[in-house]
């Protein structure tokens, strides 16, 4: 065991809890405006959360909080084992990386790492191996004697999860890292992240991002977020299969989002409801998955996920609806089809055809019962935008 | 108006009745107060007390005193109603406005210039006029006297073109107000210059070229695009300037004209006529012109300054 | 990017060159031919000498020369303390009045008169239990006064634009906000400092208004010297201080831009 590992696990058994975040009704304002609305939420040792929501839904705020640079206006923030919402943010001891990472320009790489322990009077003896074993694990060692200025984009995101970490915090936040970085650099970071996360498997991380992508790749469980309050939270598979809301099911991955009415519904073998719905005013029924009991007669929203859409011959169509075609797009190892079925547009995500559709053709959408999923809600809202 | 919203409140508040977590709240502003106050004791017992005391002198004027019958008596009316104190004061704003004026167009020719009809060089002009804003006034008195003056440079060549019918066939310099005008539109012409470069510098080219593809020849470009982006640097270096020209005193003295403007005349009463309360007097009437020019340059600074904050924050 | 035809440009270009030529540059060369100038009866010097500079390192003008640089290198280094201290105040600052309060005290001096700034030095240090007429104290205070404005000014400038997001690293780290601002905001902030560092020198090096009113003759600045010189009829001797003043203002700006740091290279 390497002291800096030594460190950790004094640092770890000494507060109760063993770390984690806890928010308890968190609700913060600026000047009257309310841009975190009673937000709750428990983040475990060790587990990786996301908040997922588009700009200003209070997704940054919250992480703030946890951080210390806002203030409740009510609520306990918890982290680390203990209430921090009174203690100031140099009292937290939490890494932290920001978007634009905020490297001191005028430090070193090796300077800018051992900040923070410094200002922590740590032992001058232990800082040396601290800083080495921060820069290893990001791979930055090779450029300790840089100065931030003279590091590509990936290399100063990389410093700055050393500076994080360089303090032992067990509990990181970071604020959308990767948005500064460009497509190609950033399924690399995200790859980076993920095997950091494995070599400290007891660090928490409160993970911000508009992008869906990096929220399924990297965390145990998203929280969607929405205008200032948590709109639903699960595992990252559990949002993407079984969404409960229509804004989750938009915002985690893309779907086609239909208002239905219910014929008839019935348990299912896997302990959720199979229901039969009609879109529209098609004749024929189509079975979907409800997590609870629907009476026959109401209205619901379903959720179709574009790349599970299928085109079905027409004279085979179990379990299919008819649309009428408005848009053929050929994306070379792949065809999206947008087609109108009851004024809502349908996407459907195809790898290539070999026979496309014409427009204005009506065609047969066929899905299998278990993906398709009954939201409750009318679908008027999103069914526009939804499939985008 | 909101240039009395600005000005702060004679007493500090403390600041209570705030809602949310007080406490550490209050524990923040107190150890602010605490941070501020020994600056603004040192600057208050070094320029506002004494500022305080030219106000009481100027209002109570100076008694005669028996025991030294030679000594001036003046109360503020007395100087308020002299017909020279209206003069000069006349004499100052004109020339604060003049020179202003003057400012104003010749820094936003050269700096449209520098900044939109690049040419090698132009980096090493704006380093030229930020050092410039370094040198003493009175320097561009001595020089322009040797240029300008009665038996300066360019005189010499005028007369000796016109074959020596006149002597001096310029003598703006020692007889008129045109020597302190030129004066200052030299000396305050890069305070115009460096705020207008600096608002350049952040407006977008691609705007420019934009304007000219849809067909907008240079002076629309000026009008429609430019002037509007560097209004507020404008009136910021206006209202500088305007406020710098009424409280300047070495370029008027070192002219030695007969024109005088209130610094002038506050120098030559105190340190020459030893009239304080009409030094006083003069003072602070002068204090009260450019406060106001000040208020109203802080409220647009503020405005500025305050819109980009608020877009960084955004 | 204005102008798109060479014409065009070029006319530009002589209406720039002739404006700054003529009103700019030939003042300079002016006073630096005046400096060198025994005789001046046509359009050019009939003869010239380096007497006039070396007057100039002689008796009155070196000592006002070290008078100036005292004064100038005393008082700037105060007003920039006061001043850095005020413009932080004014950044830890939260509440409105008290920002307005600290902003108009350390800006009036900007806004009053130079002379008056003199005169009310005079009137208050003339009196009362604080006699300073006639030392060199009331002389340094003066600048001190004059040129701390502009380093507040200059200094609140600067930490409005710094980055609050190195403050908030800084403090997520665990650093204090003593050891957050001995270490990172103060060093982010040194072009600042020196920059208006070297403003307040060169503005006090230059200053006569304020002077005027309470120098005294063993305290006597360079600008009041080459005023005695100009009035008495010595133009060129008058010229050649000026010149000598400017040229180790220059030189002293430069060394002060020479204390750059890695903040600079940012």
């Amino acid at each position: 065991m390497t002291e800096a590992e030594a460190g950790r696990t004094d640092r770890r058994s000494a507060s109760p809890g063993g770390g984690g975040i806890r928010f308890e009704d968190v609700t913060v304002a600026y000047n009257g405006t309310v841009v975190l609305d009673s937000f709750s939420l428990e983040v475990a040792p060790g587990e990786v959360v996301a908040l997922l929501g588009p700009s200003g839904s209070g997704k940054t705020t919250a992480l703030r909080a946890v951080a210390g640079f806002v203030r409740p206006a009510s609520g306990r923030v918890y982290a680390g084992g203990r209430d921090v919402t009174d203690l100031p943010p140099y009292k937290r001891g939490l890494g932290m990386v920001v978007q634009q990472y905020a490297l001191f320009p005028h430090m070193r790489v090796e300077q800018n790492v051992a900040f923070g322990l410094k200002a922590q009077k740590v032992a001058k003896a232990q800082i040396p191996g601290r800083v080495a074993e921060a820069l290893r694990m990001t791979g930055m060692s090779p450029f300790a004697q840089r100065y931030p200025r003279e590091l590509s984009g990936g290399q100063q995101q990389r410093v700055a999860i050393a500076r994080a970490l360089a303090i032992q915090p067990s509990v990181l936040l970071l604020d959308e890292p990767l948005s500064a970085l460009d497509a190609q650099l950033r399924s690399g970071m995200l790859a980076e992240l993920a095997r950091l996360h494995r070599e400290l498997p007891d660090v928490s991380i409160l993970y911000v991002t508009h992008d869906q992508i990096e929220a399924l790749t990297l965390a145990d469980r998203i929280a969607v977020m929405n205008d200032a309050r948590l709109v639903e939270v699960g595992t990252a598979r559990e949002l993407y299969k079984r969404p409960g809301t229509e804004f989750a099911a938009g915002f985690v991955g893309n779907s086609n989002l239909l208002p239905v009415t219910v014929a008839e519904c019935a348990p299912h073998a896997d302990g959720s409801f199979r229901a039969a719905v009609r879109i529209g005013t098609q004749s024929q029924p189509v079975a979907a998955t409800s997590a609870e009991a629907v009476a026959a007669g109401e209205a619901r929203t379903l959720c179709l996920r574009p790349h599970l859409l299928e085109l079905a011959a027409a004279e085979h169509h179990d379990n299919a609806f008819q649309a009428r075609v408005t848009e053929v797009q050929w994306r070379g190892s792949s065809h999206r089809v947008f087609a109108e079925v009851h004024g809502h547009e349908v996407r459907l995500d195809a790898n290539e055809l070999r026979n496309p559709p014409g427009i204005g053709e009506t065609v047969w959408f066929h899905f299998s019962a278990q993906d398709a999923v009954l939201i409750p809600g009318s679908g008027a809202a999103l069914a526009e935008g939804g499939a985008r | 108006m909101s240039a009395v919203t600005e000005l702060p409140p004679a007493t500090p508040t403390a600041p209570g009745g705030r809602s949310g977590p007080a406490a550490a709240n209050k524990a923040r502003f107190s150890t602010a107060w605490l941070w501020s106050t020994p600056p603004i004791l040192l600057l208050a017992a070094a320029f506002l007390y004494p500022l305080y005391l030219v106000v009481k002198q100027a209002i109570e004027g100076s008694p005669p005193d028996p025991a030294n019958p030679f000594k001036v008596t003046t109360s503020f009316s007395d100087t308020l109603k002299d017909p020279g104190t209206r003069t000069v004061v006349k004499n100052t704003i004109e020339m604060a406005v003049y020179s202003t004026a003057g400012c104003l167009v010749l820094g936003f020719l050269l700096a449209l210039i520098i900044a939109f009809v690049p040419f090698p060089g132009a980096r090493a002009v704006s380093r030229f006029v930020d050092v410039f804003l370094s040198f003493p006034s009175f320097l561009i008195t001595v020089s322009i006297m040797f240029l300008y003056g009665r038996v300066g440079m360019v005189n010499h060549i005028a007369s000796s073109l016109t074959g020596g019918k006149h002597d001096t066939p310029i003598d703006f310099i020692e007889y008129s107000p045109w020597g302190i005008w030129l004066a200052e539109l030299i000396y305050f012409t890069p305070f115009v210059m460096r705020p207008l470069l600096t608002a350049f510098s952040q407006l977008d080219s691609g705007q420019l070229e934009v304007a000219a593809s849809l067909g907008a020849r240079p002076g629309r470009v000026i009008r429609q695009v430019i002037l509007p982006e560097a209004l507020p640097a404008l009136f910021a270096g206006g209202s500088l300037v305007l406020m710098l020209t009424m409280n300047e005193y070495g370029i008027v003295s070192f002219t030695g004209a007969k024109y005088q403007t209130l610094p002038v005349l506050i120098e030559n009463f105190a340190k020459e006529q030893t009239n304080y309360a009409g030094a006083c007097a003069l003072a602070v009437i002068n204090v009260v012109l450019s406060l106001a020019l000040f208020a109203g340059y802080r409220v647009l600074l503020a405005r500025m300054s305050g819109g980009r904050r608020a877009a960084v924050h955004a | 990017m204005l102008l798109y035809t060479r014409r065009a440009q070029r006319i530009a270009w002589a209406v720039f060159g002739f404006f700054f030529l003529l009103l700019f540059v030939l003042p300079f060369g002016i006073l630096v031919l005046a400096a060198f100038t025994r005789q001046w009866n046509g359009a050019f010097p009939s003869s010239y000498t380096f007497s006039n500079i070396t007057a100039a390192f002689h008796k009155d003008p070196l000592d006002g020369l070290e008078t100036s640089l005292i004064t100038a290198f005393v008082s700037s280094v105060i007003a920039l303390a006061v001043g850095t201290w005020a413009a932080l105040a004014l950044d830890a600052m939260r509440n409105r009045g008290g920002k307005a309060l600290i902003q108009t005290v350390f800006m009036l001096p900007i806004a009053v008169p130079s002379v008056v700034v003199g005169l009310a030095l005079l009137v208050a240090f003339s009196q009362g239990p604080v006699l300073l007429n006639g030392t060199s104290t009331i002389v340094v205070m003066a600048h001190c006064i004059l040129v701390t404005a502009y380093a507040f000014q200059q200094l609140s400038a600067a930490i409005t634009r710094l980055d609050p997001a190195y403050e908030q690293a800084a403090a997520s780290l665990g650093a204090r906000p003593y050891y957050s601002l001995l270490r990172v905001k103060l060093p982010l902030l040194l072009p600042a400092l020196t920059g208006s560092l070297a403003l307040c020198f060169a503005l006090s090096m230059g200053e006569l208004g304020a002077t005027a009113m309470v120098y005294t003759s063993h305290w006597t600045t360079l600008p009041l010297r080459i005023y005695a010189l100009d009035d008495r009829g010595h133009q060129f001797v008058a010229a050649a201080v000026t010149a000598v003043m400017m040229t180790i203002t220059l030189a002293v700006l430069l060394a002060i831009s020479k204390i750059r740091t890695r903040a600079n290279f940012r």
